[in-house]
């Protein structure tokens, strides 16, 4: 029977770099995907001529060749850099709320502060102080926490030790009056699934002042071509991959893992599993229920089914220019109540914010010459879908679109007109393909009592460990970086023997 | 002290605790979900779908509508337009081919799937011939992207169909009129022979009965003394037919390959918008070597050897989609469109070239790292590829 060291279930972010970082370090790695493509959530598909981007708005974390921040050291490590290519976004986004508000902010701290204190001179002498917070927490938090410091104390970083789990509605209520600065200056929320209630502050300063220092990116070809390029170094480096085919069940033996069967019935000896499939899944639905560990699942329980996605794909018979798209991130918005639009991702009443990213703007080439494409999304829970009935589906998807493309039609008139090829993703769609209950794409909701301070995805499996969203928080610079934290903890695992 | 026990000292963290033991009693029991992903799915789109050959239809002279039921009685929904993907073994080949649903998605006890006799068709001869009432089969759940977009498609539609090419049409017309939706639509059907219409009687009825239903029929081998409309979809014809405000109707193409290119350019002619036109993807072209980019260096049945990693090693022609030539041999890989659209059968190339139509729809990453879509690659020299599924090379070492 075939043996190998490690065995990775799902090749997305975390599984790729996971499985990497194993081959590099001259492990004898099988990677498995159901999909026919690598990536999960980070690849793209084909319509017409259009190579629609499925998942990647603004890569975080890289920061320039001079400055690299924290994900260009991680895909630099594991050498595929030299592979891929990387666009550098001026402006952190644009938020809209037509006839009300329309601003740009620049990717720089110091224009930031000018340009709301423009429009917002009543709260001018606040801006610069909610800026210092910001910078002062990230500070204290990547000194303490993320450089491990041995001597961390609520003395030495106090503003760590009091902001790190203020929610940052709180925060910003204490700084500004006008409720349109609060909601601007909060949108990334969406990023994260979590509105501003309930949002850390921890999470979302260092969110925030890692796009203002490092910058958004964009990724030639997309998030597709940074799985292939992560594939390719793992085939380069030894690594086995199987796509169309999927683990069936991982075979547990005294609390240890000995082996796993695909899909396909046949069976490999293995004393390692690294799950990029979800937490739950693989409790679930890939382990015999009596050899599944009853008290993890249980400390799940204080965890709830996070986020999926509604997404329109738009490919134009035109440039951004000739319809009005001069921003590659445009937040759209009609409202400053952020709680009334995280509960309405409940249901499938219209969304009132939602994120147009155009990435043709950053990268005149994403499309095909005289083209363009935009992704039009908001978030949204996967429930109201389930209480759809299978022959409704379609009319279902399309009249909720209609609805969505309202909205953008709002800020981007008459672009309608001159779509060529259209997508709908639906939460359902995020589910088949990525097999995560609730078509989740952010893992479990991230709400403070879900955040590392409180849980750890170790498993009481021996050999089991987990990579991606579902074992710490979602998006792309952390899923990828999750996966080579997890094959460093195989690593070290190993060599103790 | 340890980081952990340190964080303790985080405002707000002990009240988090707090809430955390509460949820921890009367939280959400995940384990009660085992099982309920799939379940999700299979509503929607169930990997494989088992049908049954309830009826076997006579239309033409040389077409047959199978008439397809799910054992267990449940068929997961479509949209009018979108395909199956039958598997069929026959003469000790397993193969597949897409069928375009001719039936109405409203219509959720059965599948249609309407069969045409071609010249040298291999599974069509058997689908015809052989097959009986009782017969079962294994498809992917419906697939394929051409169907109507409410959202941009307006409600104004021209179906230019040709042959067999009738299918998906069929299952958009019923659906809008079974359902009165409001939506004009005018087909221009393309046949050899009188003989050849498919639905003709129905088609005729429906267009009686349907004020915002026209049918044109169009024979371009008439026999003697026939009356109607002859040639083909030209563009003089459709400026005839079709009325006024002809670039704000959105033309939906489906036919035989030869048929795209003509009608394309004959709107273009038009002056219709490229987004106004939407085209059924063919699967391989009935000479490859008369494809614009086929390398004329290379023989039209020359044979090369295709290596497997970890495999065997075959003889293939260079004429034959290299998924046909595998399956030949009893190499089956992972098929859906057969028409390089939707990169099921995603395959690295390890060594050699082949030839992929102007059409086929690759990624441009996986261009730039290697992969193929066998279903329409042609190996234009002795290749290496890497099969997905291939033996595990774990117990050679």
């Amino acid at each position: 029977m075939a043996e190998y060291d490690v065995v990775v279930i799902g090749a997305g972010n975390g599984g790729l770099t996971g499985a990497l970082t194993l081959a590099k370090a001259g492990r004898k790695v099988l990677l498995l995907e159901r999909h026919n493509v690598p990536g999960g959530c980070a690849t793209s598909f084909v319509r017409g001529r259009f190579e629609f981007e499925v998942a990647l708005h603004q890569l975080s974390g890289m920061g320039s060749d001079e400055r690299p921040g924290p994900l260009r050291s991680v895909l630099g490590e594991l050498g595929v850099l030299d592979k891929l290519e990387f666009v550098e976004m001026e402006n952190l986004y644009r938020v809209v709320w037509p006839d009300t508000l329309d601003i740009i902010l620049h990717a720089e701290r110091a224009a930031i502060i000018e340009t709301l204190q423009q429009r917002f001179p009543k709260e001018k002498e606040a801006i610069p102080g909610f800026f210092e917070l910001v910078y002062g927490f990230s500070m204290e938090m990547i000194q303490g926490v993320f450089f491990r410091d041995p001597a961390i104390s609520k003395e030495k970083y106090p503003l760590f030790f009091k902001y790190a789990l203020t929610p940052t509605q709180k925060i910003l209520d204490g700084f500004f009056e006008d409720p349109l600065l609060k909601a601007l200056l909060g949108i990334y929320w969406s990023y994260l699934g979590v509105p501003p209630s309930r949002m850390p502050f921890g999470d979302f300063a260092i969110m925030f002042f890692a796009y203002i220092e490092f910058k958004p990116y964009h990724l030639k070809g997309g998030s597709q071509s940074l799985s292939n390029a992560l594939l390719d170094e793992f085939l380069m480096n030894g690594g086995e991959a199987r796509f169309n085919c999927g683990a069936q069940k991982i075979d547990i033996s005294n609390g240890r893992v000995k082996g796993v069967t695909t899909e396909h019935g046949d069976t490999v000896l293995t004393r390692y599993v690294l799950s990029n499939a979800s937490i739950l899944e693989t409790y679930l639905n890939l382990m015999d229920p009596e050899e599944a560990p009853h008290n993890a699942l249980e400390a799940y329980r204080s965890s709830t089914i996070g986020p999926s996605a509604f997404t329109i794909y738009m490919g134009f018979d035109c440039e951004p220019g000739d319809l009005g798209i001069q921003e590659t991130t445009n937040f759209i918005t009609t409202t400053t109540d952020m709680d009334k639009t995280f509960s309405l991702w409940k249901t499938l009443e219209q969304q009132d914010v939602a994120l147009f990213t155009c990435y043709d703007v950053a990268d005149p080439e994403f499309s095909p010459k005289g083209a363009s494409q935009a992704a039009f999304v908001s978030l949204q829970y996967a429930e109201p879908w389930y209480l759809v009935p299978p022959h409704q589906y379609y009319d279902t998807k399309y009249r909720y679109a209609d609805g969505m493309l309202k909205l953008a039609e709002r800020v981007f008139p008459g672009i309608r007109d001159h779509i060529e090829e259209m997508e709908v993703a639906t939460p359902m769609t995020h589910l088949r393909y990525l097999g995560h209950p609730g078509g989740a794409i952010y893992g479990f909701d991230q709400f403070a009592k879900d955040s590392a301070y409180f849980m750890t995805s170790t498993s009481p499996v021996q050999g089991l460990y987990f990579a991606g969203a579902w074992a710490g928080s979602g998006g792309f610079q952390p899923t990828l970086t999750s996966g080579r934290s997890s094959a460093r903890a195989i690593l070290k695992s190993m060599a103790k023997g | 002290m340890s980081l952990k026990d340190v964080l303790k000292d985080i405002e707000g963290y002990q009240e988090i605790g707090e809430e955390i033991a509460v949820l921890k009693k009367y939280g959400t029991d995940h384990s009660s979900q085992r099982g309920q992903v799939r379940k999700i799915i299979d509503l929607l789109h169930p990997g494989k779908l088992k049908l049954h050959v309830s009826e076997i239809i006579r239309e033409t002279g040389s077409t047959k509508t199978f008439r397809m039921v799910s054992p267990d009685g449940y068929l997961p929904p479509f949209q009018a337009g979108q395909y199956i993907n039958l598997v069929v073994e026959t003469g000790g080949i397993v193969t597949s081919r897409d069928y375009s649903i001719s039936s109405a998605p409203s219509q959720t006890a059965f599948y249609d799937i309407t069969v045409r006799q071609i010249g040298e068709g291999f599974v069509s001869d058997y689908l015809l011939n052989d097959v009986k009432v009782g017969d079962e089969f294994q498809s992917s759940s419906p697939a394929g992207n051409f169907y109507y977009n409410p959202l941009i498609h307006g409600n104004d539609l021209v179906f230019l169909a040709g042959g067999s090419g009738i299918t998906p049409f069929m299952s958009m017309i019923r659906e809008t009129l079974s359902r009165g939706l409001d939506r004009r639509i005018h087909l221009i059907y393309g046949s050899l022979t009188p003989d050849d219409v498919i639905f003709g009687q129905e088609l005729e009825n429906l267009s009686r009965n349907h004020p915002n239903f026209n049918r044109t029929l169009v024979i371009s081998n008439p026999p003697e003394g026939y009356t109607g409309r002859r040639g083909f979809i030209t563009a003089d014809l459709m400026k005839e037919t079709l009325g006024e405000d002809i670039s704000g109707k959105t033309y939906f193409i489906c036919g035989p390959e030869a048929m795209y290119t003509f009608c394309e350019k004959e709107l273009y002619r038009l002056g219709i918008s490229r987004k106004k036109i939407r085209t059924e993807m063919y699967g391989p072209p009935k000479d490859v070597s008369e494809q614009p980019g086929w390398p004329a260096s290379v023989g039209r049945d020359a044979i090369v050897t295709v290596s497997i990693k970890n495999g065997k090693s075959v003889q293939v022609r260079t004429t034959e989609p290299l998924m046909n030539s595998l399956e030949r041999n009893g190499i089956v890989i992972p098929s859906l469109c057969r028409s390089g659209e939707c990169s099921l059968c995603r395959t690295k190339l390890l060594k050699g070239r082949v030839f992929q139509p102007e059409g086929v729809r690759l990624r441009a990453s996986d261009r730039k790292f290697g992969y193929i879509h066998p279903c329409m690659a042609y190996p234009l020299s002795d290749l290496e590829i890497q099969l997905s599924n291939a033996e595990f090379s774990g117990s050679q070492d």
